[in-house]
């Protein structure tokens, strides 16, 4: 695994054979995203290559210290935009924690998170199957997987009002309870669910053509993926069982029955099939969350200090208009402090470093992107294969480059 | 042009549910030098300004821009150094479609609109209402 | 605008990395700049084998004015079980620097490290020694200034708004007087002491 020392620029050459410089991307239907990987090749093969990022920067980072705790959540729900519900999940855990109300969010509350949690993963993980494979020529996966995901869509624009950051999830607990008819739609998904992993596995898994193309494809032993500081499926296709959800369970996943899929290949096909496992899981994990909703109860806390009161008290409490007042023209304050809190997401170990200095605006929120550490071990993986190779690399990696680049 | 989440909203209306193949938009084309329609779908980098000038540059006449969602039409959320508030600041735009990101319905009717224009022989940036 | 928030004080209650009960599960520890790579050297050879992230903060007006903060993740390497993983042990190392001030690379311990310090000599300006490949990874190559700095406008430099004008509380009335602008005649005197002021 050897580090590049100067940046290539696209240009021929001359070495004795074919050897050149090419430039893969910005813009480019494979790269699943903005991504600039300057390209050493002879022929289809590939020396060396230099992977160039930042064209997604958007300076969220330095956007939150300007904005309200609240408002920073609409920011930092746009960065893995493929799961938003799971980075608005880190960062209202890791400012509860901050404000040190983490055990007052009711039991209902947690359920829920953890049942958009585990929808909002299905849904990546459908369309990273879906991108990978039409990648790889395989159009009407995308299709089925597209399909599936319109099913989890609906349910997210029900309970947060937006098809893909429904900024549902608050610092507090949940923004008002499910909808009447959601469970019922929970159930509809339960039952359609089986039927649509059964097809997805039957295109594909038994496929000899996308066998040939992931198998030994972008290895990557236990070690180096770990000192490349590599998490989510890359690393339990490699062997190691790290979850976030079972090494330090938050938000009550300790009481939900589920299995971490790991495999030693640590192949493409091994990150294939330990997706396609970990989205039976969340199956799993949301039948017993769908059972736990039957039992009603509040969703936020009682804290007016926090969670605004509900809008009917405002013309029967002075001190509910108050409180509505203040935490909309000015936010909550946050003790001093700073916490790192960490969230299994899609791609990885989603984590926040916020640091508070008592005000209600953040001081700083440091991401650390699951998306940038898992593709920089590219550089390492991908010297002598195929450029067709690269793509499959690229795909099971799964960056999002919002959070690559924030 | 798939930038940023808006691009997984457009992926979306080549879909089944919404295929925007009944529209006359089979295809996707990669490559600027067989596009009519550039969709700059999410939010524009400094970094990636000049790609896109460049690549809307690289693209054959008659070309039509729809600047999709709140980012690339104004800079959206985003107003700091790292964002161009505007990708008209870049390139001219014929349609714009608020949202953030837009359902798959409003980059259908921007295609609509689009072919409107087309039909009227005219250009110039509409507000796309969905 | 640059930023307006109050920086924490070392030291004081609203330093918010002084030494206090933890409100996560990782051990903190400060670490001054000449001692930092060995005491890293030394946690890696503890079994800290994942750089979970490296990253910076910016205290503007505290002095040593930046810290530079490593997230340390205690994997063990043959770990095919989730009981072998068990609950590893976090660390979080905070080096304080100084503006100018150069910090070891430690991309020789973690090569994950690259382009973790990559942005932050792009996005704050901290220098590392030792980085193979020290240049910017975010902001276009020829940018000028740190982003993430306090004192760079959130707008960027072409951007910056002109400041407000402060508003001048100007008022109509004469202290101690009820308005009365109800007739025309009275409204007119008002609008003619105002523009007297």
């Amino acid at each position: 695994m050897s580090l590049s020392t100067t940046p290539l620029t696209p240009e021929i050459v001359s070495h004795e054979g074919n050897a050149m410089v090419l430039s893969m991307g910005p813009q480019h239907p494979s790269t699943h995203g903005v991504l600039q990987i300057m390209l050493e090749i002879e022929g289809e093969n590939v020396i060396k290559l230099e992977p160039e990022i930042g064209y997604l920067h958007t300076g969220i980072e330095k956007n939150c210290e300007n904005l309200f705790w609240s408002q920073v959540q609409t920011n930092v729900e746009r960065m893995d935009y493929l799961a938003p519900s799971s980075n608005a999940f880190c960062y209202v855990l890791a400012v509860e924690k901050l404000l040190g109300i983490t055990d007052a969010i009711p039991e209902r509350a947690q359920v829920i998170r953890v049942l958009q949690a585990e929808l909002t993963r299905i849904a990546s993980h459908c369309v990273q199957l879906g991108t990978h494979a039409i990648d790889l020529g395989a159009i009407s996966v995308f299709f089925y997987c597209f399909d599936l995901r319109e099913n989890i869509l609906d349910l997210q624009e029900a309970a947060g009002g937006a098809r893909m950051h429904p900024n549902y999830l608050r610092v507090g607990g949940v923004n008002g309870d499910l909808p009447d008819g959601y469970l019922e739609r929970v159930d509809a998904l339960i039952a359609k669910f089986p039927g649509r992993m059964r097809e997805l596995r039957g295109l594909l898994q038994a496929n000899p053509i996308f066998q040939d193309r992931t198998i030994d494809v972008g290895y990557m032993s236990p070690a180096d993926a770990v000192s490349w500081s590599v998490t989510g499926p890359p690393l339990r296709a490699s062997g190691v069982a790290y979850d976030v959800r079972k090494a330090l369970p938050y938000s009550g996943y300790e009481h939900y029955d589920f299995d971490v899929p790991t495999r030693t290949d640590g192949d493409a096909y091994a990150r294939f099939l330990v997706r396609l496992d970990e989205m039976e899981q969340s199956l799993r994990i949301i039948e017993q969350a769908r059972k736990k909703l039957n039992t009603p109860g509040p969703v936020v806390i009682d804290d007016p200090k926090i969670v605004a009161p509900p809008k009917e008290t405002i013309a029967l409490s002075m001190e509910a208009l108050i409180h509505h007042f203040k935490i909309v023209s000015e936010g909550f304050r946050v003790p001093p402090g700073d916490v790192y809190q960490s969230v299994e997401g899609p791609r990885g170990e989603l984590g926040y470093y916020i640091v508070s200095n008592g005000e209600n605006r953040p001081y700083r929120l440091r991401t650390r992107p699951p998306s940038m550490y898992n593709l920089q071990c590219l550089k390492g993986m991908a010297p002598g294969n195929l450029i067709a190779d690269l793509v499959v690399m690229i795909g099971s990696l799964d960056p999002v480059f919002g959070e690559v680049d924030r | 042009m798939g930038l940023a989440c808006c691009a997984i909203e457009m992926m979306t209306v080549t879909s089944a549910e919404y295929d925007i193949a009944r529209l006359g938009s089979e295809v996707f084309r990669s490559s600027p030098r067989q596009a009519d329609l550039m969709i700059v779908s999410g939010r524009v980098a400094q970094k990636m300004a000049p790609v896109v000038k460049r690549l809307y540059d690289q693209m054959a006449d008659p070309k039509w821009v729809i600047s999709m969602g709140a980012c690339a039409s104004s800079g959206g959320v985003f107003d700091n150094y790292a964002i161009v508030q505007g990708v008209d600041t870049v390139i001219p735009v014929d349609v714009y479609v608020p949202g953030c990101p837009p359902t798959p319905d409003g980059l259908l009717y921007a295609v609509n609109l689009i072919q409107q224009q087309i039909r009227e022989g005219g250009r110039g940036g509409i507000l796309a209402r969905s | 605008m640059p930023s307006t928030q109050t920086p924490p004080l070392a030291g004081t209650a609203t330093d918010p990395t002084s030494v206090r009960p933890a409100i996560d599960d990782a051990i903190i520890e400060r670490v001054e700049l000449s001692a930092l790579r060995a005491r890293l050297e030394a946690l890696k050879a503890e079994g800290f084998s994942m750089l979970l992230d490296l990253g910076a903060v910016d205290y503007l007006g505290r002095a040593p004015r930046f810290d530079v903060v490593y997230h340390l993740l205690k994997m063990p390497v043959v770990a095919a079980t989730v009981a072998q993983v068990g609950a590893p042990g976090r660390m979080r190392v905070l080096c304080g620097i100084n503006d100018g001030d150069h910090v070891p690379s430690v991309v020789s311990l973690w090569p994950s490290a690259d382009w973790a310090e990559r942005e932050v000599f792009d996005l704050f300006g901290i220098t590392f020694d030792g980085h193979p490949d020290l240049r910017r990874i975010q902001m276009p190559h020829d940018w000028e200034g740190a982003p993430l700095r306090k004192d760079y406008p959130l707008r960027g430099p072409a951007r910056e708004r002109a400041p407000r004008p402060a508003f001048a509380l100007k008022s109509n009335v004469q202290a101690g007087t009820p308005p009365s602008g109800k007739t025309l005649a009275a409204l007119q005197e008002q609008i003619k002491k105002a523009r007297e002021q």
